[in-house]
């Protein structure tokens, strides 16, 4: 008798050796990059900010590296502008189209306190909404076509209009239910960027379903009402013990923000400093721990080939990432901006696992052009730092 | 001399590390152990994809072709070799010398815009051509009339517009203006940009005489020499513009600027309400008038309403404190009055006549409506 040796004798085991992306920036010189936007921006009015951006970006993405390896940016100033410019022809040229219908068919009935500014204003309100979406996918694909590593250029396929059309059906569905459609609208909105996203030939692969992480949401979601319960109850208590006990009258409250004192603005800050504690305490914690725990899950169902992800992302690094954020670009009036790309990018490289190395030789070029300018409704209807 | 590297081929993601040999013609890119030969890049084909300010290293391309060079002493070595490739030996610049120079240039050119917006202002108003500024005081005109019931008893209307004619050619306005008046309230004016007043009759149904109309003309009239409407939008377009470029357009900061701007309006709005109170009794002084009007129509908002809006809003006000601008206009009742009485009378019933089935409610006089002049209220044309 032979012993034929079975086929988990002769595949070798998949390679899974782990790494982590590396951010090698540094904070002094990315500020150094965003005070020469700022003072472009000052003697340009505003208009150097696409090479401003693109500068910016060129720094973070050569300063990230996976497997040795650094990202590159190739995208240009005058593409994002030409981008842009398009999109406000394309306004242009709806303004035109809706005076021309006010003129010509609805000014004879025209309705009362109703203006043809009223009208442009209202109706680019609901068109923004779809708009924005459209851009968010448009604006990633052209991240993702200026993007390369080991000179191969990333991609991102798909339809940026049905992207636009389904995240706006999903957020409508979602709101008329409650957010109780979180999940599924997370899960499939993660689907078409994460899937159509490619290095070269290589493409992401993403396997997540709804169905996974609706447990984990349904206790988030009551636990959630259930925190904003207690935190209003003890808000409203507090502040009635506290407005007896003060001695505050209902004039002075009503003058608390119209006429300044010192002891009025120690009370505003005593409030503000109240709410900020229930809200920072009660709600925000609950809202990372799930936020944190759907990006922990969103990672590890993605795969490019043989290359693994996860994330061990906790709830105070996303916290960190959300909350403090936030608070930074927003007590700095946004002078703090490049510590919060910094940091992102920093929690980005130190959260974020690799398993596995791709094989380099099977990945080749994409073969669809890119895109040849880009981001123009993402600046428009969201006009975002990086 | 060889200087190791990454190489990557532009066909595959493949990741080499490999030996470089620069000349005075090519790049010798071989495998690490120097033996095989990988790529050869004549020099005139190959470009520095960037530059050590953004570039943590920068990339030699050629083509899809790319060769990162990590080691800074190799790039320097390689820069050496081949003048064309000069760049890529460049120091990488500090840091600290960087932000001290643009943070003090930015800050230096904010200072700049921001003196720029006070003073620029003032003379790019007047430099918006006359028809432009009808133009857009007609369109304001239609959205404000839109849905309300106009006053059109010529001759009342003869008599303010004589008026407002007559201040105008005082103050050498230069072109002509024209007053509406909406029936009913608030008790309110505004002044639109070239040279078009909107009054509310009940401002006029409300005023005990004929001298309380005629110091809310004229000061509606110095907002239009001021041209203060102008200036109001030149100003809120400019500080839009500094919010704008101060927070490096980022979204999340819109309802913080906003609130920035809104105060600056607001500053803006009450000294151009201080201008108009003076300029308005000096035009009704110029002409002869009695100029005690306006700071008898100031008492009466007091005495309808005792406690000081504007005082009370401080700095969220439009308007100065109505007690201030008592004081500032504070005039004797010399002079001829401003409209005959003939005329007051065809003004009081520039809608039509007085129904006194309808008297103004009690509850009304005692608690004047919330948006009198002197309320705070922000985003509107310029008011009395």
């Amino acid at each position: 008798m032979t012993d034929l040796p079975g086929p988990s004798d002769t595949t070798p085991p998949p390679d899974l050796t782990p790494s982590r992306p590396v951010y090698d920036g540094k904070l002094a010189e990315l500020y150094g990059i965003y005070f020469r936007h700022l003072a472009l921006m000052v003697l340009t009015l505003s208009w150097s900010r696409f090479w401003g951006r693109t500068r910016l970006r060129r720094y973070l993405w050569s300063h990230f590296a996976v497997l040795g390896d650094r990202f590159e940016y190739r995208g240009r100033g005058l593409e994002l502008m030409i981008g842009f410019l398009l999109v406000l022809l394309m306004l242009g040229l709806y303004g035109g189209a809706l005076w021309a219908v006010w003129e010509y068919v609805l000014h004879e009935q025209s309705i009362p306190g109703l203006g043809l500014f009223d009208l442009f204003t209202f109706s680019l309100f609901f068109l923004g909404i779809p708009l924005a979406l459209v851009g968010h996918y448009a604006g990633l694909r052209y991240k993702m076509t200026r993007t390369r590593w080991r000179g191969i250029r990333c991609d991102l396929g798909g339809s940026a209009w049905s992207y636009g059309v389904k995240a706006t059906f999903l957020h409508l569905a979602n709101g008329l239910c409650g957010q109780l459609l979180t999940p599924l609208m997370s899960v499939l909105l993660a689907q078409p960027r994460i899937s159509n996203a490619s290095l070269g030939t290589q493409r992401l692969e993403f396997a997540g379903r709804a169905g996974d992480i609706y447990g984990r949401f349904i206790g988030y979601y009551f636990l959630n009402i259930l925190a904003w319960i207690v935190a209003i109850t003890i808000g409203v208590t507090a502040a009635v013990w506290g407005g007896k006990n003060l001695g505050i009258t209902e004039k002075e409250l009503g003058e608390l923000f119209t006429n300044f004192t010192p002891r009025s603005v120690l009370v505003l800050l005593g409030l503000a400093f109240a709410i900020y504690v229930l809200f920072g305490v009660m709600i925000l914690p609950l809202r990372c721990w799930w936020q944190a725990y759907l990006w922990r899950y969103l990672v590890s169902r993605t795969r490019a080939g043989k290359v693994l992800f996860a994330s061990a992302l906790s709830t105070r690094q996303m916290w960190g990432f959300l909350v403090l954020n936030y608070l930074i670009v927003m007590l700095t009036l946004g002078l703090g901006w490049p510590w919060v790309a910094h940091r992102s990018a920093k929690l980005i490289a130190g959260q974020l696992w690799l398993y596995g190395a791709p094989d380099g030789a099977s990945i080749r070029q994409p073969a669809e052009r890119p895109p040849r300018f880009g981001e123009g409704l993402l600046d428009m209807f969201d006009v975002s730092g990086v | 001399m060889t200087s190791r590297a990454r190489y990557y081929d532009g066909v595959t993601a493949r990741a080499l590390e490999v030996a470089v040999r620069p000349s005075a013609v090519e790049l010798e890119i071989s495998h690490a152990d120097g033996v095989d030969v990988v790529a050869r890049w004549p020099i005139g084909e190959i470009k520095i994809l960037g530059d050590g300010e953004h570039e943590a290293v920068p990339p030699l391309g050629r083509g899809d072709e790319r060769l990162m060079v990590e080691d800074a002493e190799l790039r320097r070595q390689i820069a050496l070799a081949v003048p064309q490739l000069a760049a890529l030996g460049a120091a990488k610049p500090s840091a600290g010398g960087r932000i001290a120079i643009f943070g003090t240039t930015f800050a230096a050119l904010l200072g700049l815009f921001w003196v720029g917006i006070d003073f620029g202002s003032e003379y790019a108003a007047a430099l918006v051509p006359y028809p432009l500024q009808a133009r857009l005081g007609d369109s304001v005109m239609k959205e404000l009339v839109a849905g309300h019931q106009l006053c059109t008893n010529p001759a009342g209307l003869a008599a303010i517009n004589g008026l407002a004619n007559r201040l105008a050619k005082a103050a050498d306005y230069g072109h002509p203006v024209k007053v509406t008046i909406i029936r009913g309230g608030p008790v309110n004016a505004f002044t639109l940009p070239g040279g078009q007043l909107l009054f509310f009759s009940d401002l006029i149904g409300k005023a005990h005489d004929s001298n309380e109309v005629a110091g809310v003309l004229a000061h509606e009239m110095g907002h239009a020499v001021h041209d203060h409407s102008m200036k109001s939008l030149a100003r809120q377009y400019g500080i839009n513009q500094l919010l704008r470029v101060m927070t490096g357009g980022y979204s999340d900061l819109g309802t913080v600027g906003a609130g920035g701007g809104l105060l600056l309006a607001l500053r803006n709005g009450r000294n151009f309400e201080r201008d108009a109170d003076a300029t308005g009794v000096s035009l009704l002084e110029k002409l002869g008038l009695r100029a005690d009007g306006m700071s008898e129509f100031f008492a009466d908002m007091q005495k309808t309403q005792p406690t000081d809006g504007a005082a009370v809003a401080g700095i969220w006000s439009t308007h100065p404190p109505t007690a201030e601008r008592i004081a500032t206009t504070k005039r004797p009742p010399t002079g001829q009055p401003a409209f005959s009485d003939e005329e007051w009378a065809a003004l009081k019933v520039v809608c039509g006549p007085v129904k006194e089935n309808n008297p103004v409610p009690d509850r009304l006089r005692e608690k004047p409506l919330a948006t009198v002049p002197n309320a705070p209220q922000a985003k509107e044309p310029e008011k009395r």
